[in-house]
């Protein structure tokens, strides 16, 4: 018994050495820059969520093992507030902590201020933001995580011009970065297929939109594309152009947020017609995925529908650490990243783009899927191929 | 309050230049170069820049308020210092820390003299909205003019100032650029507000008198102005040069508030005021970033507390305190060394 | 030409809700001396409790409308008598009560109802058409409710007691206090009365438009332009710049496109503030 209990402390003795050896040698510390705060709140609470269930599954399955010890991972996340200031200083702050693996940002806005702030301080990120300019060739540590529209506008736009029948379109969109970087994008695919387009740019507080409509109406548009307007003003552009006799097909070229444009919109009839563009595509493997989320973290996964996307990144980022042997080296963790092929357990294969669109192959394109209402009801999604560039 | 109108009282009559005040916001800006040497943890270098960056252009709204002006125009000042920087950089190659600091204080103090001959007339609120106006036109031309600012992605890819022609790249050499830009721009506040005190309490005080009695009002005016847009040019190139960015969203009209509330909390008497209502405001927006989306309500009721509490600001409050501990009655009814409380101001 | 009828149609919509907001920022200034920066506030405000009201606790329509007007003057006259009145005499200090005052508002709304817009439908739909000219039957509604408060902010002001009480304080606020006006009672009754106008704005307008936290912060802007051009403190001025206002930004924007549209606003009221600093029927300068 005595002899049972001295074992038992010696054990747990020489198991607490061990781990504090592990500790010290190795204990990952993923950086979130993530807007927590104002109306965009929703899409960092998403990352942040992302972000914690990859930290834990990779502990908890010992999927991080370098020089033969189970690494640890812990998060931490700061407001970054949807703006460029808000997130130079939260990466200052987590650069300050010696973090070097950034998970983040959401926002154009953020991306402009996080990257200057995490090249200088030598760390490797995955980024979101629609922003031309998201990642480049002078940036070689920043990866995005998933395309804007110019992965994946031209096939929704095809769905579009198989079911109803346009020859022009109106694009609107507000006139800063995160509108004018999407419409034009939109505005060049749809060209492309031989629609004839206008674009029309509203200044960013506007809340009645009756003028833009009547230009809209003006130009005689067949159909009309939101791209990136927020969601509260995409739904009373929609209410207004229905008001003012609007008939046609209207696209969101832009991202999520069908449910509230409905919402402000006054229902699906007044939507009628509407596509839009869905990250993922919800089969068995995505719900599989949540209910892993929710075994492991007790809860239900955060709602916005990114969650998705920023699993994947950060499972692709544990992977490239791994790949480079490395949990604080920038550069050889970039590098071992760039060799690895695009590939996630729950989603499938995907590729790496954005050489033709950043000059730069760094981007990760997975399936995603194409929403679609058809007079006022609300068809299945449309599963759509991963983009490749090859 | 005082109304004698001196019309140029020779240098040697005049009492020290700066008050007790002024030296140790001085002192303070002084003690930052330190830092850069001393710290690499790069929390606290970003404190630091953004604590000077915010201070120097709240510095736009304090030479203002000399002149009982209250001014939103400040971003509009810092849109066009930070954005003559990251053009003479990116399409000139002028890297030059000093040329550039030149012309971020020159090009908006040069704008303001014929904005200023049109809108230094109004008064009071008049005055308050029209310059909150003219943020929102600098604003929509900041998007409008996109062949020259880069429209709504602002200018990307700025290379790294240069000093003596060693480049200030990293996280150290920006923020010791920030303090000497801070430090400059402090400088100048101090002795241009100190040097024409009287004139400008003259003006603050009753301005139509002033004029009456032979005090070119306009032409102090006109100054101000133009030293409060070269300041806060100054705060733009500073901000420009911690992103290597120029973009509209860094001068956004509301910011404007941001840096109003930075000089009234910290008490809007003197230049220490105007320092450590940055220091305590942005840490406070720092601290409260923790509490999520409840930030900026606490920030409110912060500016609520302090407004009703703390008549005079911070730095007001706490010198009434000392004089009162050292049983002296406060010198602040004497409009020569007029640094103390000053809220309580006629009608 | 039905273009052009139909943007002079948006004109007086736009104008009409102009002039709601800008009667009651006028009001506050003309009588207080204070520039709410929290009038947007009160704008979402009245327009959240409308939703609450009418769709969570299934109220008439009308009736919450109503609610929303009490509640919002309930708050604008505790916010004055026991915050702003403290801090009245010192114009700067009033600005900074009110900023912050927006900022717990917004935030307090943000934290209650969430970050999305709900779903706060106008009772009526349905619109009027005539060839290429339409109007929405719920956009007639709220010009007829904007009428009525003109109305009744005239005879307020003009036709009673309290509003001869407030022009006076208006005028000149130490002869009125020596006359025996009763200034601890007018000032927050003056602050509930524009507050409670701008509830109701909220919970007329928003359904019309959107529901969202952040809706009140261009009702600011616009306010401030609005009283500008008309000139501070004036109910005649106001209720013709918000008209005018409306008509050159629907001009501008159906003509020259959204932002270009704005650009021209804001350059014409700084043009008329230079010309004539008083605004259009602007009296002497105010030094508050």
């Amino acid at each position: 018994m005595t002899i049972g209990l001295g074992r038992l402390v010696c054990g747990s003795l020489l198991a607490s050495a061990g781990f504090v050896g592990a500790v010290s040698a190795c204990e990952l510390k993923i950086g979130v820059p993530a807007v927590l705060s104002g109306p965009a709140a929703q899409w960092g609470i998403a990352l942040r969520g992302a972000t914690e269930f990859v930290a834990k599954e990779t502990m908890e399955e010992k999927r991080l093992v370098i020089n033969g010890v189970a690494c640890t991972v812990s998060v931490k996340s700061i407001d970054s507030k949807y703006s460029a200031e808000g997130a130079a200083s939260a990466t200052s702050a987590l650069a300050a902590e010696g973090i070097k693996v950034i998970i983040g940002p959401v926002g154009s806005p953020e991306v402009t201020g996080f990257k200057p702030v995490a090249t200088r301080n030598r760390m490797v990120a995955m980024v979101n933001s629609f922003a031309k300019n998201s990642i480049g060739p002078e940036w070689p540590t920043v990866f995005h995580i998933g395309p804007g529209p110019s992965g994946w506008a031209a096939p929704i736009i095809d769905v579009g011009l198989q079911r109803y029948k346009f020859k022009t379109a109106a694009i609107v969109a507000p006139n800063d970065q995160g509108g004018t970087d999407i419409a034009s994008v939109n505005a060049d695919i749809f060209k492309q297929r031989g629609v004839t387009v206008t674009e029309e740019y509203y200044q960013r507080g506007t809340t009645n939109f009756a003028p833009i409509v009547t230009r809209i109406m003006a130009s005689n548009a067949e159909a009309l594309d939101l791209a990136s307007s927020p969601a509260g003003d995409a739904g009373i552009i929609v209410k207004q152009i229905r008001q003012a006799g609007f008939t046609g097909p209207i696209f969101r070229l832009g991202g999520p947020g069908t449910d509230e444009i409905a919402r402000v919109a006054g229902g699906l009839d007044i939507l009628k017609d509407f596509l839009w563009y869905e990250p993922v595509y919800m089969d068995d493997n995505m719900r599989a995925l949540e209910q892993k989320y929710e075994k492991l973290m007790g809860s239900v996964r955060p709602e916005n529908s990114d969650f998705f996307r920023w699993t994947f990144a950060a499972r692709m980022m544990i992977k490239a650490i791994q790949a480079a042997g490395t949990i604080d080296n920038a550069e050889k963790i970039a590098a071992a990243m760039r060799t690895l092929p695009v590939e996630d357990e729950h989603i499938g294969k995907g590729y790496w783009i954005g050489q033709k669109f950043f000059g730069i192959n760094q981007e990760m394109s997975y399936p995603f899927a194409i929403g679609v209402i058809q007079g006022g009801v609300k068809q299945p999604l449309i599963r759509a191929e991963a983009v490749s560039e090859k | 309050m005082n109304n004698r109108v001196p019309k140029s009282l020779p240098a040697e009559i005049r009492p020290s230049l700066f008050s007790g005040h002024d030296w140790i916001a001085l002192a303070i800006v002084c003690l930052t170069f330190v830092i850069p040497f001393t710290s690499t943890n790069p929390q606290v270098l970003s404190q630091t820049n953004l604590i000077l960056i915010a201070a120097t252009a709240a510095l736009g709204v304090y030479i203002m308020q000399r002149l009982d002006l209250m001014s939103f125009a400040v971003p509009s000042f810092m849109a066009i210092g930070g954005y003559t920087v990251a053009l003479l950089s990116m399409k000139l190659q002028l890297t030059d820390v000093f040329v550039l600091a030149a012309a971020a204080f020159l090009m908006p103090a040069l704008c303001a003299i014929p904005l200023g001959a049109l809108i230094l007339r109004l008064k009071g609120v008049y005055f308050v909205l029209v310059t909150f106006v003219l943020t929102e036109i600098v604003q929509l031309l900041l998007f409008e003019a996109g062949p020259i600012t880069g429209g709504s992605n602002g200018l990307v890819g700025m290379p790294a100032v240069k000093i003596f022609g060693m480049e200030l790249w990293d996280n150290p050499h920006v923020l010791l650029t920030t303090c000497g830009l801070a430090f400059v721009s402090f400088i100048v506040t101090s002795v241009f507000t100190r040097w024409f005190r009287s004139e400008f309490a003259a003006i603050e005080t009753n301005d139509v008198l002033a004029e009456s009695l032979g005090l070119a009002a306009w032409k102090y005016k006109a100054m101000a102005f133009s030293v409060a847009a070269g300041v806060s040019g100054l705060a733009g190139f500073a901000l420009v040069n911690m992103l290597l960015t120029a973009h509209p969203s860094s001068f956004a009209p509301m910011s404007s508030v941001n840096y109003i509330t930075y000089t009234i909390v910290g008490g809007k008497a003197s230049i220490l005021g105007t320092l450590i209502g940055a220091l305590l405001l942005v840490s406070a927006t720092d601290y409260f970033a923790l509490s999520g989306e409840m930030s900026p309500g606490l920030f409110g009721l912060l500016i609520i507390v302090v407004t009703m509490v703390a008549r005079g600001g911070v730095v007001g409050v706490v010198s009434g305190l000392l004089y009162r501990l050292a049983g002296q009655s406060p010198p602040l009814k004497n409009g020569e060394q007029d640094l103390g409380v000053n809220g309580e101001k006629g009608q | 030409m039905e273009s052009f009828i139909a943007t002079g149609l948006i004109g007086i919509s736009l104008g009409t809700q102009y002039t709601l907001l800008a009667l009651g920022f006028t009001l506050i200034f003309g009588i207080l001396g204070v520039v709410n920066f929290a009038h947007g506030g009160f704008y979402v405000m009245g327009g959240y409790v409308a939703y609450y009201c009418n769709v969570i606790l299934g109220l008439p329509y009308p009736v919450a409308v109503l609610m929303a007007m009490l509640s919002m003057a309930a708050l604008g006259w505790l916010f004055e008598a026991f915050i702003l009145e403290r801090v009245i005499e010192d114009h700067q200090a009033t600005l900074m009560v009110t900023m912050g005052f927006y900022l717990v508002m917004a935030t307090a709304i943000l934290m209650i109802f969430g970050a999305e817009s709900p779903q706060f439908p106008f009772p009526v739909t349905g619109v009027w058409r005539l060839g290429g000219i339409y109007f929405p039957y719920a956009n007639m509604i709220v010009l007829g409710a904007c009428l009525a408060a003109i109305v009744f902010v005239y005879w307020l002001v003009y036709r009673t007691n309290i509003g001869r009480g407030m022009r006076a304080m208006s005028e000149d606020l130490p002869v009125a206090s020596a006359l025996g006006m009763r200034t601890k009672a007018l000032f927050p009754f003056a602050f509930a009365l524009a507050t409670g106008l701008a509830g109701g704005t909220g919970a007329l307008v928003t359904p019309i438009l959107a529901l969202a936290p952040h809706v009140g912060d261009s009702v600011l802007a616009f306010s401030f332009l609005t009283v500008i051009l008309g000139g501070l403190g004036s109910v005649t001025g106001a209720t013709c710049a918000a008209f005018i206002v409306g008509l050159i930004e629907a001009y501008a924007a159906v003509y020259l496109g959204g932002s270009k549209g704005a650009l021209t606003l804001f350059a014409l009221v700084l043009i008329i503030l230079v010309v004539r600093p008083q605004g259009l029927l602007g009296r002497e300068v105010r030094r508050s």
